[in-house]
């Protein structure tokens, strides 16, 4: 046995050297159509936020003024900073109401509950639709003569609360972001699903058989053997909540209206690159200026939350 | 192994074919035209970019009309939804594409696109002639050149039921007094007296189109701002504002939730009796409700001038500078400036032409028409303040929301909107 | 982990809840598609008086709906397809081999999806342009691919390093390739991951409507959210034309969605355990 394993090996490593070059070749297709259709574009409109623009014609060259201006120049400034905020509280609302409740339902569906299919597809089946979609139900659905929500609430005797849910500044911003949580729920109950169906049977025996159960099975074994998921998850829910546009663009069009309060960066972005919808004027330079400082922003938080979570993840 | 490795080289193999043959396919239907360029009559196909995708029939005929004269030239009219069309054309255009000829929007937006020198400019297109000038004011580049072929007036003014107003034995009101009287009334018969919502700040800048002028005293003011003797923070056009606010006691429950469908519902059903809207909602109105009694009245003013409509060029055509059959397009613009298109554009768009020569069938329509050549005043905002960024016209909506949210005073909309005119417009400078 | 006898019931009830919550808005928009938009102002909750199929009819006589959905399951399974064959072979890359630039590499793919793809419009126009891509189908579809590359790069690495690399090291001595232990091993116990990464692109690629705004002009080419687009555009007073259009747009990706669910869910649960 021993030397067949020598004579083995010698095969391997002959065999190793060819791979060695061969696996090199695995993230190439990937790494060309990212380059291509991705990185290409968006270093060539880089570029274009340090340029004066009149309109949709690019001007003189003006180094970093469009940056300055972006955090010195009123009103650019507080829209900047009010944006911002909105992002920071759609970023939370997510985590805890979105991801929070789908953890709990991803291990609830993990018990075997009888019926597991039907909830995974239910829990699901509003990510199909379509962002247009979402954003036109539930205007309708929020609508505060004809709308769903306050009918509902008023067959309760619950008239109190009724809202013009769209229309209040109050209100406005946290109805989207709970849409954006029912259209996400189902996503991240599948991804943590699978993570709690990747960890190791054998493992969960073990502890079982260590006496593990219940709250200490999920805090103990669990939720450490979670930590890739989890990661994914908020390094998603956090690049997501930063971009967040789609939905408050079906929603409310690209104002953030009412009076602003329910204006994102991305549609902060949109309004200055592309203009309001009734051709207002646009601003591509302090728009590229602002989707670079978003860029940076985001990247050297995931940067960041990578590092937490992989320091984690050898603790464990 | 060796199975995978087929599977894989299988795989990655049949994309390239794919990715080929597609190509391939591409050059293909791209040479196609060449080769019937040659044939014996050289025919052209022009493409019209718009945001009226409500349209589309209507240009089918109004092209059919022009087929009738250029056999030749074949249109094709391809619209896009109206709150992206900008994104859409904006990127074709920067990017040396786009129709032929596309729908520009009026004044400082459309005036910019002419600027940056990606509109044709039109000298000697015969036919022009035909329009007012304040109707060629709406494309006409800073270099006083001509960019666009003007299409139709909007208005805005307030509809009203007929039938509730003779219901509640109600007048026509001749002046403001007489008009918060009204709203009065009809709030007391359980009636919404205005149909208005604040959900969409662009509802808000057209309501007060209508209701401004009869507070900052119409055309006399406009001259005055324009020539920079007067500005937003004047007593006339906080007056204005604040006539804004105090309506607000006339507008349906929540109308901070309310948008444009939920507003003209509340208005074709019934349920209100005003709703401050302009000319494009005529066909829509009238196709939702058949039975609707529709009339207009304009806005009489509470400074002792005449009432009036409110009124400005909605859209013109323009050619696009980097098309390849500019002979073409300009053919199908001079069309546009005649009155075989004006009619049939009319007729089948129930809208005000531009051209003062050119009458509709309908009834209301040409009574609007009339109201327009005699009591008209410009859509200020639109007409004179929306360039800036963001535009002075974006900065009053977004101040009067929030005026009607309880976070801003009359003098706090007013003072906002001259703090952005100061940014840009040049008379206050 | 069985403790207390209310432990069970407690899960039902709240699986149950959220279930409702989730289905309930789809549902309330298939019933009002049924009714005429007075009924939906006077009774939004209630059940339709009467099923009539006349809305859809209309509508589907106004596009053509057939091309639409032909163009919007081509883009989609051919993208979805290449999503699945790149990243795939990158994620095994940058999970299972230790070079220095792994890291970068994955941060480099992530990157991605942190600045709007919207700004570089204009660039991508012109590089479509050089392609002879503009108005064909293939320029969506290599967005697509682009656009869903560093999500799935982000799962997928996640679940490849999850796995417990004595069952590659065993195959390695067997003298398996890298190839065939990706093909072999991994990817068949990567199958719930995969199946999240397949789905979660093909609904991102179906469901998009602003490249083809941008890249598709010709009517015959576009896709069903562009299609249907315009529906919300021109009956934008009907509420019942409304649902209904919703309805219609929404249902062929709910149904496929039903036809391979099976297969995708099976991959859920039996991945893992094999």
């Amino acid at each position: 046995m021993q030397t067949e394993l020598n004579t083995e090996t010698i095969k391997q490593m002959k065999q190793r050297k060819w791979k060695r070059w061969n696996i090199h070749l695995f993230p190439i297709p990937a790494l060309v159509i990212y380059g291509l259709f991705i990185v290409y574009p968006l270093l060539a409109a880089l570029s274009y936020s340090f340029f004066d623009w009149k309109g949709i014609k690019r001007g003189a060259f003006i180094g970093f003024d469009n940056y300055k201006d972006l955090f010195t120049l009123e009103p650019f400034s507080s829209m900047f900073w009010n944006a911002f905020w909105h992002n920071v509280l759609y970023f939370i609302v997510q985590m805890v109401v979105q991801n929070g409740l789908a953890f709990l339902l991803a291990f609830i569906i993990y018990q075997k509950i009888r019926g597991a299919e039907f909830f995974k597809i239910a829990y699901f089946l509003p990510r199909l639709l379509s962002v247009i979609v979402v954003g036109f139900l539930w205007k309708l659905i929020f609508n505060p003569n004809f709308g769903a929500l306050n009918v509902l609430l008023g067959k309760f005797g619950l008239e109190s609360l009724q809202e013009a849910w769209l229309g209040n500044t109050k209100t406005a911003l946290m109805a989207i972001i709970l849409v954006n949580c029912w259209f996400g729920l189902g996503f991240s109950v599948l991804i943590f699903l699978a993570g709690f169906q990747s960890i190791p049977r054998e493992l969960i025996e073990a502890a079982k058989l260590d006496g593990a159960n219940g709250f200490k099975m999920l805090t103990k074994i669990l939720l450490p053997l979670m930590v890739p998921s989890i990661m994914i998850i908020t390094v998603l829910t956090f690049i997501q909540s930063f971009e967040a546009f789609e939905l408050v663009y079906a929603m409310q069009g690209s104002q953030g209206e009412p009076y602003r309060s329910t204006d994102t960066l991305a549609v902060y972005f949109y309004r200055l690159a592309f203009g309001g919808s009734s051709g207002d004027s646009t601003a591509i330079g302090l728009g590229s200026a602002l989707a670079v400082v978003l860029f940076i922003f985001i990247s050297t938080f995931t940067a960041i939350l990578l590092k937490m979570m992989k320091k984690k993840e050898i603790e464990m | 192994m060796k199975k995978t490795g087929k599977i894989w080289l299988f795989g990655l193999f049949s994309i390239l074919l794919i990715f080929a043959s597609a190509c391939s396919k591409d050059t293909g239907s791209s040479e196609k035209p060449e080769k019937t360029d040659e044939g014996t009559k050289e025919t052209v196909t022009l493409s019209i970019g718009s945001w009226r995708t409500e349209d589309t029939a209507g240009y089918a005929k109004v092209i059919e009309a022009f087929n009738k004269q250029y056999p030749d030239i074949k249109v094709e009219f391809k619209p896009s939804k109206n709150t992206e069309y900008n994104t859409i054309l904006n990127t074709a255009l920067q990017s040396g594409e786009g129709p032929d000829i596309f729908h520009l929007r009026p004044y400082a937006p459309g005036i910019a696109l002419a600027d940056a020198g990606y509109i044709e400019p039109l000298d000697g297109l015969e036919g022009l002639d035909a329009f007012p000038e304040t109707a060629l004011a709406a494309s006409k580049g800073s270099d006083g050149k001509q960019y666009g072929v003007p299409l139709n007036m909007s208005t805005t003014q307030m509809f009203y039921n007929k039938k509730i107003f003779s219901d509640l034995g109600l007048e026509v009101p001749k002046t403001w007094d007489e008009f918060i009287a009204l709203n009065e009334k009809i709030k007391k018969e359980g009636i919404i007296p205005i149909a208005l919502g604040t959900k969409e700040g662009w509802l808000l800048s057209a309501a007060h189109g209508i209701i401004g002028p009869a507070h900052y005293g119409g055309n006399d003011f406009v001259e005055k701002i324009t020539k920079g003797e007067t500005d937003f923070k004047s007593a006339e056009f906080v007056n204005s504002i604040k006539a804004m606010d105090e309506l607000k006691a006339y507008f349906p429950d929540n109308y901070e939730g309310l948008g444009m469908e939920d507003i003209r519902t509340l208005f074709f059903t019934g349920k209100a009796a005003m709703f401050p809207m302009g000319s494009w909602e005529i066909e829509v109105l009238r196709s939702m409700n058949p039975d609707l009694e529709l009339g207009f009245f304009p806005m009489p003013s509470a400074v002792g001038k005449d009432a009036t409509i409110t009124a400005w060029v909605d859209g013109s055509f323009a050619v696009n500078a980097n098309s390849k059959h500019k002979e073409e397009a300009k053919k199908f613009l001079q069309f546009l400036t005649t009155k075989e298109f004006g009619e049939p554009f009319t007729k089948e768009f129930k809208m005000i032409s531009a051209n003062p020569e050119v009458k509709s069938d309908d009834e209301l329509v040409n009574s609007l028409s009339e109201a327009v050549s005699k009591i008209s005043t410009p859509y200020m905002m639109v007409v004179y303040f929306a360039g800036g960024n963001p535009t002075s016209k974006a900065t009053l909506e977004l101040e009067l929301q929030g005026m009607y949210l309880g976070q801003q005073t009359p003098e706090g909309v007013a003072g906002k909107v001259q703090e952005n005119a100061e940014t840009w417009y040049k008379p206050f400078q | 982990m069985k403790h207390t006898i209310w432990t069970r019931p407690i899960y039902y009830i709240i699986a149950f809840l959220f279930a409702s919550i989730s289905l309930y808005p789809i549902i309330l928009m298939i019933l009002s598609s049924f009714k005429p938009s007075a009924e939906i102002f006077m009774s939004p909750l209630a059940f339709p008086k009467s099923f009539s199929l006349d809305t859809y009819r209309n509508l589907l006589d106004q596009i053509p709906f057939m091309t639409y959905f032909y163009n919007s399951v081509f883009v989609s399974v051919v993208s979805v397809l290449l999503i699945l064959i790149t990243t795939s072979l990158a994620a095994f890359y940058i999970a299972r081999y230790t070079f220095w630039w792994n890291n970068i590499m994955f941060f480099f793919f992530l990157m991605g999806m942190m600045i709007p793809i919207k700004l570089g419009i204009v660039p991508l126009f012109l590089l479509m342009k050089d392609l002879g891509l503009t108005n064909s189908l293939w320029s969506l579809i290599m967005m697509y691919t682009a656009q869903g590359i560093p999500l799935s790069i982000l799962i997928l690495t996640g679940f490849f390093r999850t796995m417990p690399v004595e069952l590659e090291e065993a195959a390695r001595i067997d003298g398996a390739s890298d190839l065939r232990i990706l093909w072999n091993v991994v990817l068949p116990l990567m199958r719930p991951a995969l199946g999240t990464v397949m789905i979660i692109n093909f609904i991102s690629a179906w469901n998009d409507f602003f490249f083809p705004l941008i890249f598709i002009s010709d009517e015959m080419k576009k896709t069903i959210p562009v299609g249907m687009m315009k529906l919300f555009g021109e009956y934008s007073a009907d509420w019942g034309a409304l649902f209904a259009g919703l309805t219609l747009s929404s249902l062929p990706m709910i149904i496929l969605f039903f036809i391979a669910s099976k297969q995708f869910m099976e991959g859920l649960t039996a991945g893992a355990v094999k």
